[in-house]
């Protein structure tokens, strides 16, 4: 070969070597637009907190809602996001863990000794505290000073338990942007006592509270996004136990159980699903079947497999809630939801259609090539409780804020990749 | 020859290939790469055999063989939809599609050879753990063809060929399940492999005044894995759901081509050409896994892909500068088959953009070294796969060098 083909082909061969190979893609600078992210704020109940798998524990915390909000935040201005983070993954002692059953894999209570540092207030040591989620609290509670003395939720991390409120260890902060979610307790803790503990806030009671938070939080100019409260019949708590999940196919059994309410002739037992037998002190009788519509409570479950509830045994009215109840519901979350639609449009706020999410999540919907849909533990969207969002589901919804963020105040504040946290573990 | 032999099926042992259109890898002969991949009209050797066997018969020699590899030195990157920061890019292996081909004139007007190569692959592994991971973490796909052929001449201007192709290729594919367990993300692995018939013909005829024009037709394969083996990892409390050794069917089209090519002799040193290439992509409408044994929780899944027949225009062509030397260049478009709604992170083909050059030197007039380069730009594109909710920017970057080698007689 000739030296100057030599040179030829080298030349060739080394042509790579000054390609850039790596595709690289220009990226659009995060931005908050007309917003000011210099301290942000989350107020709100559990689902701001990081509550899940039925308590309040330090890795749900690191996932909660709050924070991961924050998270995106940093990208357009936010240095610094602090949480009243448990000691452990115990937090106060009712967490739940999935364990593999006969029956597939099943919630249970999670083994351990809570550390006693969960239950002291660390606002001296750690605070103050940016995620301003309080677990159970109704949106009244958060204007409630001295509500720490009562719900060891706040007290643990409250300024002073005996003096301060939420809303005001939030002002403390002096919030130039904040999310408000709250809401969901003032029907849901009415709603999982069967109807028979916590009453539903009256909605001018809701109102008052709630105009009353929107309008210090933004008292100096700070903005905000609000959330809406969804329904339950979007919460597997309530749907996952139909109201006929009673399955009989032996005629003896079927004898046996007709025989045994011959008293109440309005019962009746036959091949096939059969209506839950409940305790109703409305009824002339007492006890009646359900009807088509009524919601069984996910905590019956057990009872119902096991030791002969609804059937044997009338269900207590703690575990269902009847067609009147449930029309209760709907209306004060219907109300409620209009009162915060309002609050948003008078204030100018962002607002967050959570209710709309997860209608549309109960048939199925998929983010980042993850499903989601609102069945008990497979759904994932619902974490082990029933009730409080997965981390996933957190995430999306964080998503849903930042979007009702960037469209209000024409921000770019990224969204987060749902695949980046961690699902619920199967054992 | 022997040694020859040998070489291929170290190559095939080798060969992990990627990169054109689709699934469709275009890398057939260094000195058709050299000037944009023009090879319909061509009747320069037995690489006809390939593009086009109605030119075979008219080829120069009275006996050609050569042989050659690419490396392929591909990466995608991925950014999440706007507003995100979330980006990704591929950690790909390189591919090195071979080609062997070897012809002879039988009679003055009768020729025969065969073809050995790598027509279409994917060879894809996206950054560990990457967002996408539940529709591809990682995907090696590959079909090898060997194609006997024939051609026999007309007339002094016009031949006929066709070749028999045997196809045989497997895949080997692996997805994370959104499955969470005490050891980590749930994950399934698909590997089968398959063989299947189709044929190529063509069409050369050549004027004296040095006008080459040539068609060709390459038949739909399609690469139907019956028998292939799916292994589910996911936590021991699901075992039940997901068997953990199950049998899956799947079925991949390798589309038809129809190739029309022109070439022209300006001077006794410079040719150009063109070719149009038509590629029926539109066959490949779903990915479907028929899994053997389902449960409530595995069913077959029929994922839409609604690809398109894409036209490919390619231009390039050759200087002599001795006796010894040939320089090269081209320059082809190539657009995306791959449905915007549909685009799956497992075949990340982007409108392409590429830009070839080429060189052979002849130490002895019977020899011929050919190196080529080809850079592919693969064009950003905003690309969704809407089913399951998934999409971003994508863009591509890909390098080429190749070397072969041509003997004749």
């Amino acid at each position: 070969m000739h030296k100057n083909q030599i040179k030829y082909l080298l030349i060739l061969l080394l042509l790579p070597a000054f390609w850039a190979c790596e595709a690289e893609i220009d990226q659009a600078t995060p931005d908050a637009g007309e917003i000011d992210l210099t301290t942000f704020v989350a107020i709100g109940n559990s689902l701001t907190a990081g509550f899940k798998d039925g308590e309040l524990f330090r890795s749900g915390q690191e996932h909660s809602l709050a924070n991961i909000m924050a998270g995106q935040f940093m990208h357009a201005g936010l240095s610094s996001f602090r949480q009243p983070y448990m000691k452990d993954d115990l937090g106060f002692g009712n967490r739940l863990v999935l364990a593999d059953t006969e029956g597939g894999p099943m919630p249970v209570p999670a083994p351990g000794t809570p550390d006693a540092g969960n239950f002291q207030n660390i606002f001296q040591s750690e605070g103050p505290f940016h995620n301003m989620g309080v677990p159970g609290s109704k949106a009244g509670h958060l204007l409630f000073e001295g509500y720490g003395t009562l719900y060891p939720y706040f007290g643990r991390f409250a300024s002073n338990p005996q003096t301060s409120s939420v809303l005001s260890d939030a002002m403390a902060l002096h919030p130039t942007f904040f999310t408000l979610w709250t809401g969901n307790n003032d029907v849901l803790l009415y709603a999982i006592s069967g109807g028979e503990g916590d009453g539903i806030t009256p909605v001018i009671e809701f109102e008052m509270a709630y105009q009353a938070i929107v309008a210090q939080l933004t008292a100096a100019g700070a903005k905000g996004a609000v959330a809406n409260i969804p329904d339950i019949s979007s919460i597997p708590f309530f749907t996952t136990v139909p109201y006929n999940a009673l399955p009989l196919l032996d005629p003896a059994v079927i004898t046996l159980l007709n025989t045994a309410y011959e008293a109440a002739p309005h019962i009746s037992f036959s091949t096939g699903l059969n209506p839950l037998v409940v305790v109703d002190p409305g009824h002339p009788a007492g006890i009646r079947q359900l009807e088509q519509g009524e919601l069984v409570l996910i905590t019956a479950l057990n009872g119902i497999q096991n030791q002969g509830w609804g059937s044997q045994e009338p269900l207590a009215a703690e575990y269902y809630l009847s067609l009147e109840q449930i029309e209760d519901i709907k209306e004060a979350s219907e109300q409620y939801n209009s009162v915060i639609k309002d609050v948003a449009e008078s204030y100018g706020l962002a607002f967050v259609d959570i209710e709309a999410l997860l209608k549309r999540a109960r048939t199925g919907l998929y983010y980042d090539a993850i499903p989601f849909d609102t069945q008990f533990i497979s759904g994932g969207v619902f974490s082990l409780d029933g009730i409080h969002l997965s981390v996933r589901a957190s995430a999306v919804v964080a998503n849903e804020f930042i979007d009702a963020i960037n469209h209000k105040y024409h921000a770019s504040v990224p969204r987060v990749a749902i695949g980046n946290f961690p699902g619920i573990v199967f054992p | 020859m022997r040694k020859l032999m040998i070489s291929a099926v170290l190559l095939l042992m080798a060969y992990s290939p990627a990169k054109a259109g689709g699934y469709q890898v275009s890398l057939h002969g260094q000195k058709q790469i050299g000037m944009g991949l023009i090879g319909t009209s061509l009747q320069m050797d037995a690489s006809a055999a390939f593009y086009n066997p109605g030119a075979l018969a008219m080829m120069p020699q009275r006996l050609s063989v050569q042989a050659g590899m690419s490396g392929i030195l591909a990466s995608t990157a991925f950014q999440m939809d706007e507003p995100s920061v979330y980006q990704a890019t591929t950690d790909n292996p390189p591919g090195t599609p071979f080609y062997v081909y070897a012809a002879g004139m039988i009679t003055d007007r009768l020729a025969a050879g065969i073809a050995v190569n790598t027509p279409y692959g994917n060879s894809l592994a996206w950054e560990d753990g990457w967002a996408g991971r539940f529709l591809i973490q990682e995907i090696s796909l590959m079909a090898i063809t060997v194609q006997p052929t024939i051609s026999y001449r007309l007339t002094e201007n016009l031949s006929l060929g066709a070749g028999f192709v045997y196809a045989f290729g497997a895949v080997d594919m692996e997805r994370a399940l959104p499955i969470q367990g005490p050891e980590g993300e749930g994950r399934v692995n698909i590997e089968g492999s398959t063989a299947n018939f189709g044929f190529n013909a063509g069409i050369q005829y050549a004027h004296p005044s040095g006008l080459q024009a040539g068609i060709s037709y390459r038949s739909k394969i399609d690469m139907a894995v019956d028998d292939g083996d799916a292994y589910f990892t996911v936590p021991s409390s699901l075992s039940q759901a997901f068997p953990a050794t199950n049998k899956v069917a799947v079925t991949l089209p390798l589309p038809a081509n129809l190739d029309f090519g022109i070439s022209y002799q300006a001077t006794p040193d410079l040719m150009i050409g063109m070719a149009l290439n038509y590629v029926f992509w539109d066959v490949y409408e779903e990915l479907h896994f028929d899994f053997e044994t389902n449960t409530p929780n595995l069913q077959d899944s029929r994922s839409p892909r609604e690809y398109s027949s894409k036209l490919i225009v390619r231009t390039g062509g050759q200087y002599r500068i001795n006796e010894g030397l040939f320089v090269r260049a081209g320059a082809y478009y190539d657009p995306s088959p791959v449905n915007d709604q549909y685009f799956s992170p497992e075949t990340p083909s982007l409108d392409n953009l590429a830009f070839t050059g080429g060189v052979s030197f002849l130490p002895f007039p019977n020899l011929s070294i050919d190196a080529s380069l080809l850079f592919i730009i693969g064009l950003e594109g905003n690309k969704y796969f809407s089913p399951e909710n998934f999409g971003g920017t994508y863009k591509s970057r890909v390098i080429i060098p190749g070397l072969g080698i041509s003997y004749s007689l």
